[in-house]
C-alpha cells in the first residue's frame, strides 16, 4: 500500500497548492472550487527568532541577581552550550457566552457582637473570548507548558535549520482540556460565590499550531548543571533552574516565623482582651500567621534551587502550592497537607 | 485525504466561487449547501436589501433558529415575575420563538448585540433569490453551535427582565436552523442594517 | 533525510516527519501523505553529551528532597547509552483525534513505567540514520497487538526510539540506578536515597511557637519580650542557616 497520495484536481488534472488547515482550495488552472475532505489539518504558522545567541546569553545577567539566587552565581556560572529549538504549540480560541447567578454571603458583625449575614444575589453575563496555548509535546525538563505571547512574525525561513520538536499530541484532547480551563476562567471572572445556575457555553473559534523559537541555555554552576530558556521573540527568559543560597533560606523562615508568630499572638491577645471580639477574627489572625510560617517554610526546605516556569517539582511559592493542589484544595475546602511537605 | 470537486448536490453543476466558505450556493438553481461532516442542502433566505442606501452593503449569514420553550420554574431574587414579552408566542410560560445565531466572524460584543437584538425584534423584509452581486460574508459558526448560542439567547432574555435571576428551569428545543443572509452596512460603528 | 518516490513522476521525495503535505521538486506535485495504513519508525536522536548528563545529574541530587550530599558523594559507576523504544498511536475516535502511548519493550529500568514520548526533533528511522554503536533496545512487544485492541480508525502509528543515559552510582553502600532523557535532560527517576524533612520543620515550629510566646509576654513586660524575640531571631536564624547547610 502506498503512503503517498497526489493531489490533482478532480476536473482538469492539474496540479494543486494546498497549506495546511484549507478545507477549500480553488484549482489555478480551471478556478474550479475544491473541497479536501477527511482530516484537514491544522494551520500552522512559524514565528521568526528575533534574538540572536548573544543576546540569550546576556540576558542571564540580569536573572542570576533576581530573586535570591546563589549570591556568587554571577562570578560562578559558566554557560557551556546555547542553542535554539523550535517548540509546538496549539493554539485555541475560544468564545465563552453564558450566565452563572447566585449570591455572595456577607457576614457583619456589630459592636455587641452579634453577627448578621447577608445575602447579594447576583445574575452575571460570561462573554468572552479568550485564547489559549498549550505545549503539544512533551517539554520534558523545559519547563514550558504554554505560551507567553501570540504575537509574532510568522515565517518559515529559519524552519529548516533549527531543530524542530515533533508534535506528539493530539489536537481534539488539547481542545477539550482548553475548553475546561476556559469555562474555569470565566467562572473565576462571574465571581459568583454561591452558584444556584448556570448554563455557559464554550465555542471554540481556532485552532491553529505555532512552532515558537527558544533558545535553550546550559549553564554549569559548582559541578552541576542547569538550564534557562529564553523566548526567541520577545528575548525574556521562560524558565529556568538555578542554585540557590543557604543564607536566602534562613532568612526566609526566620522572618517568616518572626512575622507569623508575632501575628498570631496578636490575634490570640485582642480575644483575651476584649470579650465581645468576634473569634472569626482571631480565627484568621492565626490562620494568616501560619500560612506565613508555612510559606516561609517551604521556601526553607525547598529554596536550594530556584526554579522559574513550568516545572513540575517547584514547591515553594504560589506556583508551588498550585503545583501540589494545594490552592485547588483550599478552595474546595479540604486541607491535607500531609504528605505533600 | 480526498480532494473533490465542489458540485451542487441538487442539479451537479460544478459551483465556481472565490469565497473560502463552508456553504456553498449554486447560481444554477440556487440551492444552498453546507460541507464539513456530511453534505447537506440547506433551506435559506436572502433578504432584499434598500437600494436607496448607497454606501457599501455586504451579505451576513444567520441562522434562525426556531426554539420551542417550556419554563418549568423560575425565581427571581428583588423583582416581581412578569408576563412574557410579547413577541413570545404563546405567552405564560411557554412558547416560541425564532433565534437569530450570526453565524459570521466578528467580535463578541457585536455577537451579542446583533443576537439580541434581532431576535427581540425580528427584521421585517421581502425576499430575493440571489445576492445581487453584494459580497458575502463566510460561515464560521455551525448550525449545532447555533443551538447553544439560541440557549444562551434564551436565558439572557430572562435574566433581562426585572429582578435578579437566581434559578431558571426549562427546556428549550431547537428546530431545524434556516440561515438567513441580511445585508449590512459595515461603519465603524458596526455593522447597519440595510433592508 | 527520508524519502518516498513521487507518485507522479517517480523522482525521490524527502519528507519529515511532521510532514503531512510535501511538493516535489521536479513535478511541483502536491503529496499527502497517508500515514494510516502504514507504520513508522522514529528516532529522536542524542541531544546532550555525557559531561552534561553528569553535571545535570549532580544538579538533580543536590534537590532539595534527595538525601545530604548526594551531589558531592554519589560516586557514579557507570553511565550507559542506549535507545529506548515505545508506541505511539493517532487514532481516530468517533471524528476526534486521540494520542496513545504504549510500551514496546518490557523493562526494569526506574522511571520508564510512566509512558510517554519525550519532545524532541524527531527523524525517520531509516538506513541513513547513523546510531553511532549506541544500543537499541528490541521491541519485544509487536505493534500489531495494539492495533486490534485501540479505539477507532487509525490515523498513524508509529515505533519511537528515544535517547536515554542509564547513570548507576553508589551513596552510603549502595546502589543505586536512575534514567535521563538525553534530550530535554528530564530525569526519570525511580528511588533515590532520600532527605529528612524533621529537622526543617523542627525549627520552623519551635521558632513559630517561640515567637507566638514571646508575643503574648510582650503584653505584660515589651522590655522583656523585646529582648527574648532579639534573641530568638538570632537562635532561629542561626539554627536554620546550620539546618540549610548540612542537614
Amino acid at each position: 500500500m502506498s503512503i503517498s497520495v497526489g493531489l490533482n484536481c478532480p476536473a482538469c488534472g492539474g496540479a494543486i497548492q494546498v497549506a495546511d488547515g484549507e478545507q477549500v482550495v480553488n484549482c489555478e488552472y480551471c478556478g474550479s472550487m475544491l473541497y479536501l475532505e477527511g482530516d484537514g489539518g491544522v494551520n500552522t504558522i512559524a514565528f521568526k527568532m528575533k534574538v540572536d545567541r548573544g543576546a540569550a546569553r546576556a540576558v542571564s545577567e540580569e536573572w542570576f541577581r533576581k530573586d535570591w539566587k546563589a549570591r556568587d552565581l554571577r562570578k560562578e556560572a559558566k554557560v557551556l552550550e546555547i542553542y535554539p529549538i523550535y517548540l509546538p504549540f496549539w493554539s485555541i480560541k475560544m468564545r465563552v457566552i453564558g450566565w452563572i447567578c447566585g449570591y455572595d454571603e456577607r457576614t457583619y458583625s456589630d459592636s455587641k457582637g452579634h453577627t448578621r449575614t447577608e445575602r447579594i444575589p447576583k445574575e452575571e453575563m460570561v462573554l468572552n473570548d479568550y485564547q489559549y496555548s498549550e505545549i503539544a509535546c512533551d517539554p520534558g525538563d523545559l519547563g514550558i507548558k504554554r505560551l507567553r505571547n501570540f504575537l509574532g512574525e510568522s515565517e518559515f525561513e529559519d524552519f529548516g535549520n533549527i531543530p524542530t520538536y515533533e508534535a506528539t499530541t493530539s489536537k481534539d484532547e488539547a481542545m477539550k482540556r482548553i475548553g475546561e480551563e476556559a469555562l474555569n476562567d470565566a467562572r473565576g471572572e462571574a465571581h459568583v460565590q454561591h452558584v444556584t445556575f448556570e448554563r455557559v457555553h464554550v465555542l471554540p473559534r481556532a485552532l491553529s499550531m505555532i512552532y515558537y523559537p527558544i533558545w535553550v541555555v546550559r549553564y554549569g554552576y559548582r559541578e552541576k548543571m542547569y538550564i534557562y530558556t529564553v523566548d526567541g521573540v520577545s528575548g525574556e527568559i521562560i524558565s529556568g533552574r538555578a542554585p540557590g543560597d543557604p543564607l536566602f533560606q534562613s532568612l526566609a523562615i526566620t522572618a517568616g516565623t518572626t512575622i507569623g508568630g508575632l501575628i498570631a499572638a496578636g490575634s490570640l491577645y485582642l480575644m483575651a482582651a476584649s470579650e465581645t471580639m468576634d473569634p472569626t477574627i482571631t480565627l484568621i489572625g492565626l490562620a494568616a500567621g501560619a500560612i506565613i510560617t508555612f510559606g516561609a517554610y517551604m521556601f526553607f526546605r525547598h529554596g536550594s534551587e530556584i526554579i522559574e516556569g513550568d516545572f513540575t517539582d517547584k514547591k515553594y511559592g504560589l506556583g508551588g502550592l498550585d503545583e501540589m493542589g494545594v490552592v485547588s484544595d483550599l478552595l474546595k475546602g479540604r486541607i491535607d497537607l500531609g504528605g505533600r511537605i | 485525504m480526498k480532494v473533490v470537486q465542489v458540485r451542487c448536490p441538487n442539479c451537479s453543476q460544478p459551483i465556481y466561487s472565490k469565497i473560502k466558505d463552508i456553504v456553498f450556493f449554486c447560481e444554477n438553481c440556487k440551492v444552498l449547501h453546507i460541507r464539513g461532516g456530511e453534505t447537506k442542502v440547506i433551506d435559506y433566505e436572502i433578504a432584499d436589501f434598500n437600494k436607496t442606501i448607497t454606501a457599501e452593503k455586504k451579505y451576513m449569514p444567520f441562522w434562525r433558529v426556531w426554539c420551542n420553550f417550556t419554563i418549568n420554574e423560575s425565581r427571581v431574587s428583588g423583582g416581581t415575575f412578569r408576563k412574557m414579552a410579547q413577541f413570545m408566542r404563546g405567552g405564560g410560560n411557554s412558547g416560541s420563538l425564532f433565534v437569530f445565531v450570526p453565524a459570521s466572524e466578528m467580535d463578541v460584543a457585536t455577537f451579542k448585540q446583533l443576537a439580541m437584538d434581532l431576535t427581540m425584534s425580528p427584521p421585517r423584509y421581502s425576499t430575493r433569490l440571489d445576492f445581487g452581486g453584494l459580497q458575502r460574508l463566510p460561515t464560521k459558526i455551525t448550525n449545532g453551535e447555533a443551538e447553544n448560542v439560541s440557549d444562551f439567547v434564551f436565558v439572557t432574555i430572562q435574566a433581562d427582565k426585572p429582578g435578579i435571576l437566581q434559578d431558571l428551569d426549562y427546556d428549550l428545543v431547537c428546530q431545524e436552523a434556516r440561515m438567513v443572509y441580511l445585508p449590512f452596512v459595515v461603519t465603524e460603528s458596526g455593522p447597519r442594517p440595510a433592508w | 533525510m527520508a524519502t518516498f518516490n513521487c507518485p507522479k513522476c517517480g523522482a525521490p521525495v524527502e519528507f519529515d516527519v511532521k510532514d503531512r503535505l510535501v511538493r516535489c521538486r521536479y513535478c511541483s506535485s502536491e503529496i499527502f501523505i497517508d500515514k494510516s495504513g502504514a507504520g513508522f519508525y522514529y528516532v529522536l536522536p542524542f541531544a546532550i553529551d555525557e559531561t552534561t548528563i553528569i553535571g545535570t545529574f549532580r544538579r538533580w541530587a543536590g534537590g532539595s528532597t534527595k538525601a545530604k550530599d548526594l551531589d558531592k558523594y554519589a560516586h557514579i559507576v557507570s553511565v550507559k547509552k542506549s535507545f529506548f523504544p515505545v508506541y505511539l498511536f493517532k487514532r481516530d475516535v468517533d471524528g476526534s483525534e486521540q494520542v496513545f502511548v504504549e510500551p514496546a519493550a518490557s523493562t526494569t529500568l526506574p522511571g520508564l513505567h510512566s509512558l510517554k514520548v519525550p519532545g524532541g526533533d524527531m527523524v525517520v528511522y531509516d538506513k541513513n540514520f547513523d546510531a553511532k554503536g549506541v544500543d537499541m533496545v528490541k521491541p519485544d512487544i509487536d505493534m500489531a497487538s495494539y492495533l486490534d485492541k485501540l479505539p477507532g480508525r487509525a490515523k498513524e502509528q508509529a515505533l519511537v526510539y528515544f535517547p536515554i543515559y542509564v547513570l548507576d552510582y553508589a551513596f552510603a553502600e549502595k546502589n543505586w540506578r536512575t534514567v535521563i532523557s538525553a534530550t530535554s535532560g528530564e530525569v526519570f527517576s525511580g528511588d533515590f536515597p532520600r532527605r529528612s524533612s524533621s529537622a526543617y520543620m523542627m525549627v520552623a515550629i519551635v521558632g513559630f511557637l517561640a515567637f507566638l510566646t514571646e508575643g503574648f509576654l510582650a503584653a505584660v513586660d515589651p522590655l522583656l519580650a523585646l529582648a527574648l524575640i532579639g534573641i530568638t531571631v538570632l537562635v532561629v536564624f542561626g539554627a536554620s542557616y546550620f539546618v540549610a547547610r548540612r542537614m
